[in-house]
């Protein structure tokens, strides 16, 4: 078993960084002062596949495997220094393409995946209301069979990309008596469609460069051939993409943590006091240290997730531990290379500030870190 | 296979698993096991993952529902269509 990257990979890692350095970086500063998504660099990260890079060729995408698409990811997450925008790139990919690429049928596929890939559709997965977050089951979102097709009815909160999506996968109750299994399907809603609009835009702490806003559906009529795997179909679909996003999203934050750690260590060798560099003092060598470790630790726990993620039915495990390390890891090492930069570690003009600032949702989205450790305990038979 | 002998197969799984220490006859063919929250979202996989492993088949995520899987019974009846379907 080797663990170090192969000629193609590494191929595909250094030049997903040479795009981001060059493209997706600069102004990342002022897109988070002024909370703006950009579509023209989505539009650049499409001519790159990166909103599909685990999409089949014949659709555009890349076709990578689950354990490719973590190393084209993480390269996402070191080489891009807009956090939002790569977690806009991961929610749209991990939570709303990969269900499609992986349940839908051969017309749903061929209508939506390849601008989904290039860049020219975005899209948002509609699962959150505002009495059900982790408990997505609770939902109050309904869809009533009519001839044709269904109504949907309900608000969803927090989604990702929701104000500035053009499809919307939405989770709605079909059958409230069968609950999680079979009781809840998947739609997917055109955002043109009459009666969808895209309600309160939120303002955030970090991410500000992604765009997070309800979803209001008020008696849209959704066709029975936009339903996503089947009616009942969607709790486990959901669990799926749950899976995928929590294993994969992982993976930008370990870009993200070595970009941090050359920081640290670049300003620890170069910053001196009392006649030496600080990195010569324990303090702030150990802080180092650990972030490697962490680095090295969080990179191996991604592989292992994605490597389960295409068939193994314990890969919500894996997708929950790599979620819970990687994400509390990412705000450690946020937390340790501000206080190696100590002043300037708090200035927005550095950077790295902003980055603590994204990395604290790390460990909220996608299913809080309480849930992931209720998870795995779940596994362990308790 | 008999239908029997997967719903003893099945039982006994569920109990060792998510009921241990519980008595059997507190669970028959019959009793609801998704609908009264016997078996939660992941106990639901966890039970999907043996049920492949043990039997050599593949649920489909259309078919990991309460229909399918909410009564040792309807296990059974799943589990037996694939295995005949298989051939």
């Amino acid at each position: 078993m080797s663990l170090e990257l192969s000629a193609d990979q590494k191929t595909l890692r250094r030049e997903i960084v040479a795009f981001a350095r060059r493209e997706l970086g600069p102004g990342a500063g002022e897109r988070d002062r002024e909370a703006s998504f950009s579509r023209e660099l989505w539009q650049a990260c499409g001519r790159m596949s990166l909103p599909g890079l685990c999409v089949a060729e014949e659709h555009g995408g890349l076709g990578l495997s689950p354990i490719d698409t973590a190393v084209a990811l993480e390269a996402l997450g070191y080489g891009c220094e807009d956090g939002g925008l790569v977690f806009a790139i991961c929610a749209h990919l991990l939570a709303c393409v990969v269900p499609i690429a992986r349940h839908g049928r051969d017309e749903q596929r061929a209508h939506y995946l390849p601008g989904l890939v290039d860049g020219r559709l975005i899209a948002v997965n509609g699962m959150t209301e505002t009495e059900s977050g982790s408990d997505a089951f609770a939902m109050s979102t309904t869809a009533r069979p009519v001839p044709g097709g269904f109504i949907l009815e309900g608000r969803k909160t927090f989604s990702s990309n929701g104000p500035v999506a053009d499809l919307a996968l939405v989770y709605a109750a079909t059958d409230r008596a069968k609950g999680f299994a079979g009781g809840v399907t998947a739609f997917l809603v055109d955002t043109d469609s009459p009666g969808f609009s895209s309600g309160q835009r939120f303002s955030k702490m970090g991410l500000r460069s992604c765009a997070i806003g309800e979803l209001v559906l008020e008696g849209v009529f959704v066709p029975e051939g936009r339903v996503l795997g089947g009616v009942g179909g969607g709790g486990a679909i959901f669990a799926e993409s749950m899976n995928w996003e929590r294993a994969l999203l992982a993976a930008s934050h370990v870009g993200t943590m070595e970009r941090l750690l050359e920081t640290a260590v670049g300003y620890a060798r170069s910053r001196r006091s009392a006649g030496k560099a600080i990195g010569k003092y324990q303090a702030v060598a150990h802080k180092l240290a650990d972030m490697r470790i962490r680095l090295e630790a969080a990179r191996l726990m991604v592989w292992q997730a994605a490597g389960k993620l295409e068939s193994a039915r314990d890969a919500s495990l894996y997708a929950s531990m790599v979620k819970l390390a990687v994400s509390e890891s990412l705000v450690e090492s946020a937390m340790a290379t501000v206080q190696v930069l100590g002043g300037y570690g708090i200035m927005t003009e550095y950077g790295v500030e902003r980055v603590l600032r994204d990395a604290m949702a790390s460990t909220i989205y996608s299913g809080t870190s309480e849930i992931q450790r209720n998870i795995v305990a779940r596994w362990l038979g308790l | 296979m008999a239908s029997q002998e997967i719903r003893a197969a099945v039982k006994d799984y569920i109990m060792e698993e998510f009921l241990p220490g519980e008595d059997p006859a507190t669970v028959s063919d019959s009793t609801a096991l998704l609908s009264e929250g016997i078996l939660d979202s992941i106990a639901t996989i966890k039970l999907a993952a043996w049920l492949e492993d043990h039997y050599g088949i593949e649920l489909e995520a259309h078919e990991m529902s309460v229909d399918n899987l909410d009564s040792i019974a309807a296990i059974a009846a799943i589990v037996t269509s694939k295995l005949e379907a298989r051939g």
